[in-house]
């Protein structure tokens, strides 16, 4: 590509962006606070939070409006994301927005309840197409899972929901097997089908990646204030380059990870055949990152920061498992090469 | 948010389509190999040729005196780097030349810039010095009182371009017993003055810097750029402009960070390996078949596309970082073909990623070191106060 082309590169956020940001930074510091997170660490999912986030419209907003939605632009839920992120909040907020659109783009949106939250719908956010027994990061609680068998895109719900395991992401994942499910039905299938799942797929990545910043933003703030407050040898251990210095490639991953996933989702939004490699390559980056910057943020706190009882160690394992619920991200960073080896070979040939 | 195409009015396509075309017939391949072979990342053909179109005048002076608006700047920068014409030192030349606008005296600003913005003077930056490090302050070149001028003596390292440069921009000491910020005066100081030598240095990546040696160099008065002993404000406002520091306007015009350019290379070296490697060997074989390529070039791109996204002082450091993290991957990938460098039978991406990986040092240090970004993040993004170090013993 013509790496030297003129293109704006202005990540400004608008004073909608900017107000969008502000309310549901504000929603979750009031509803979310780290004592709600251990609260539901158990079962990994907040119900009565489910339902005043989803009375602000946070499902709603995420799909077209010929459906009901308010056709929110994909930078619009990037926001929110961080905000879940920073909040760490036990919502399955990212599966059931990237599932409900792919229903919405399969044109099998069916019913209010999806549409408002009142049910929940699930995915399985991992690439390719195997079949078989899979965990399901918003298993226990969803209420529909969309996910790919072969050539397939199939819609499973059972009459009971199937049992939390219990996971270091602090999720509310199950295991389901599509055979076993005592509904499945095929909703589409084909080329085009598939194209649809893999934008599903490749916006599931975008807001983990968007979580993922929040996350590390939170954690970072929390050490960095540990630090100024925590005295050796008469100083503060914030003045002391052993600590700042890994504190602020920590802030240097936030500053990158929050621009590169909003650039990705402006390119979804408005030339999606243009820089597809984006997205991915946003959750490819920010999933190494985050669980390399939440070490750190316990590693500055030292004893204290290991202690169940802390945040930092909240952080630490949710930066770990998050990711992790769509498979190897290595299998994301060859699905990255793919699409640039693909972009490469073939301006080669055109020229 | 912004992030298309810019739509081009009649003039401004005209502007670009101008430039491109002349980069393009003045920029040679002798040019660039001979760039290559002294590393000294200037050369006064091209340099005077753009003079001479007047393109020089426009880059050197503020938009209010004539200079480029911000749509031109960024046209002319990109049309530059893709040109790949011999250019990091004429960025050194504008940034002391603004700094002259805001600190010398108009009569001295009147003897040097016209011959700036001609191309026949360019001016280098004599700040670092060889035990001082990137710390500025710590300045032992001494500026002394003669009657109506000074007396000059000391050393400055990294003196890049001096060898091209009519004029250093000097940070001396002035005053041995204040402290360091009350002690510092800035001259710009003509380089055919007697008692300058220059010692030219080649660093790993290839280019040539310099020391500057200064024994009883004398300079008029009318040299001295701002106030006596006032030289850190002088410097303050230079370095701010170096690191990019300064605000940016809200148009998405300008480069997101100080260096992006150099990760603009490694993007292009990432797109040429991206399509070395779908191509069959002569077993027909393809390097992307190999799960491990394709895993280490993915990760590689999306490093790469994240520094590429970092704003400011943030991407100062992620530009240097990924550099030093993708470029030993990229020639893993290349195999050992990748060893030759530029030019030599075989290389593989004929040295690209070789020459990347020896440019990944010296970005890290040159322009303040990642050391000292990440302190100015520590401190003035994060609040953790200034850096403590253990007093000597």
């Amino acid at each position: 590509m013509d790496r030297f082309e003129l293109r704006r590169l202005d990540y400004d956020l608008s004073a909608d962006h900017v107000d969008l940001q502000a309310a549901y930074r504000q929603f979750f510091k009031t509803h979310c606070p780290i004592e709600t997170v251990w609260a539901a660490q158990d079962s990994g999912f907040d119900k009565s939070l489910w339902e005043r986030f989803c009375a602000t419209g946070a499902t709603t907003m995420a799909l077209s409006e010929a459906s009901g939605g308010d056709g929110a632009t994909l930078v619009d839920l990037t926001l929110l994301a961080e905000e879940v992120g920073r909040s760490i909040a036990p919502l399955p907020w990212i599966d059931h927005v990237c599932a409900t659109r792919l229903l919405d783009r399969l044109g099998v949106l069916d019913g209010d309840g999806a549409v408002s939250g009142e049910r929940i719908v699930g995915m399985d956010p991992r690439l390719g197409g195997s079949s078989g027994r899979r965990l399901i990061p918003s298993g226990a609680v969803a209420d529909d899972v969309v996910l790919r068998e072969g050539d397939d895109i199939v819609l499973v719900s059972s009459d009971a929901k199937p049992t939390k395991v219990d996971n270091i992401g602090r999720l509310p994942m199950a295991w389901i097997d599509p055979r076993a499910a005592d509904k499945r039905v095929v909703l589409a299938s084909g080329p085009e089908a598939l194209a649809s799942h893999q934008r599903a797929l490749d916006e599931w990545r975008l807001l983990m990646a968007s979580a993922l910043v929040g996350l590390v933003d939170a954690t970072m703030t929390i050490a960095a204030e540990f630090a100024k407050s925590r005295y050796t040898l008469g100083v503060p251990i914030s003045t002391l380059q052993g600590i700042s210095h890994p504190l602020a490639n920590i802030a240097v991953v936030v500053a990158g990870g929050r621009n590169l996933a909003r650039r990705a989702a402006w390119f979804l939004d408005n030339e999606p055949a243009e820089r597809p490699e984006l997205a991915p390559s946003a959750f490819v980056y920010m999933a190494e990152e985050a669980s390399r910057a939440a070490t750190m943020a316990v590693q500055v706190q030292g004893g204290l920061g290991v202690s169940a009882e802390a945040a930092s160690s909240a952080y630490l394992v949710r930066a770990r498992g998050w990711p992790l619920a769509g498979g190897d991200p290595g299998c994301t960073a060859k699905y990255v090469a793919d699409l640039v080896v693909a972009r490469e070979s073939r301006s080669g040939k055109g020229e | 948010m912004e992030f298309s195409r810019v739509a081009l009015a009649a003039e401004d396509q005209a502007f670009q389509d101008d430039l491109r075309s002349f980069l393009g017939s003045i920029v040679t391949d002798e040019v660039i190999r001979h760039d290559r072979e002294t590393g000294e990342n200037f050369d006064e053909g091209v340099h005077l040729a753009l003079g001479a179109q007047g393109y020089l005048t426009e880059y050197y002076n503020a938009e209010a005196d004539g200079g480029f608006d911000a749509l031109r700047m960024r046209i002319f920068e990109l049309e530059i780097a893709r040109s790949r014409a011999p250019w990091f030192h004429s960025g050194t030349t504008r940034m002391v030349a603004q700094a002259l606008q805001q600190f010398a005296s108009p009569e001295l600003v009147a003897a040097v810039m016209p011959g700036v913005l001609a191309g026949h003077t360019r001016l280098c930056l004599g700040y670092t010095e060889p035990e001082g490090g990137s710390d500025v302050a710590t300045c032992k070149t001494r500026a002394a009182r003669d009657g109506a001028g000074w007396i000059i003596n000391g050393s400055k390292m990294f003196t890049s371009n001096a060898q091209n440069a009519q004029y250093v921009f000097l940070i001396t000491n002035t005053d041995a017993d204040a402290p360091k910020h009350q002690s510092l005066t800035m001259f710009l100081v003509p380089m055919n003055s007697p008692g300058i030598e220059v010692q030219g240095i080649r660093t790993v990546d290839g280019d040539r810097t310099n020391i500057t040696y200064y024994s009883e160099v004398r300079v008029d008065d009318k040299y001295r750029v701002g106030e006596v002993n006032g030289g850190w404000v002088v410097l303050r406002g230079a370095l701010n402009a170096e690191h990019g520091t300064i605000d940016r306007d809200s148009q998405g015009l300008q480069k997101v960070s100080a260096m992006s350019e150099h990760v603009t290379l490694l993007a292009e070296a990432v797109d040429r390996i991206a399509g070395i490697v779908a191509e069959p060997d002569e077993d027909g074989d393809r390097l992307i078949d190999d799960e491990s390529v394709k895993y280490r070039l993915g990760r590689s791109i999306a490093r790469m596309e994240a520094a590429l996204s970092t704003p400011d002082m943030f991407g100062r450091v992620a530009n240097a970082q990924v550099m030093r993290d993708v470029t030993p991957d990229l020639m893993d990938i290349l195999g050992s073909a990748s060893a030759l460098a530029v030019g030599t039978d075989g290389a593989a991406d004929d040295g690209g990623a070789e020459f990347l990986f020896r440019l990944a040092s010296p970005m890290g240090i040159y322009g303040g070191t990642l050391e000292v970004f990440r302190n100015m993040i520590a401190q003035h993004a994060l609040g953790l106060g200034r850096p403590n170090y253990s007093p000597p013993r």
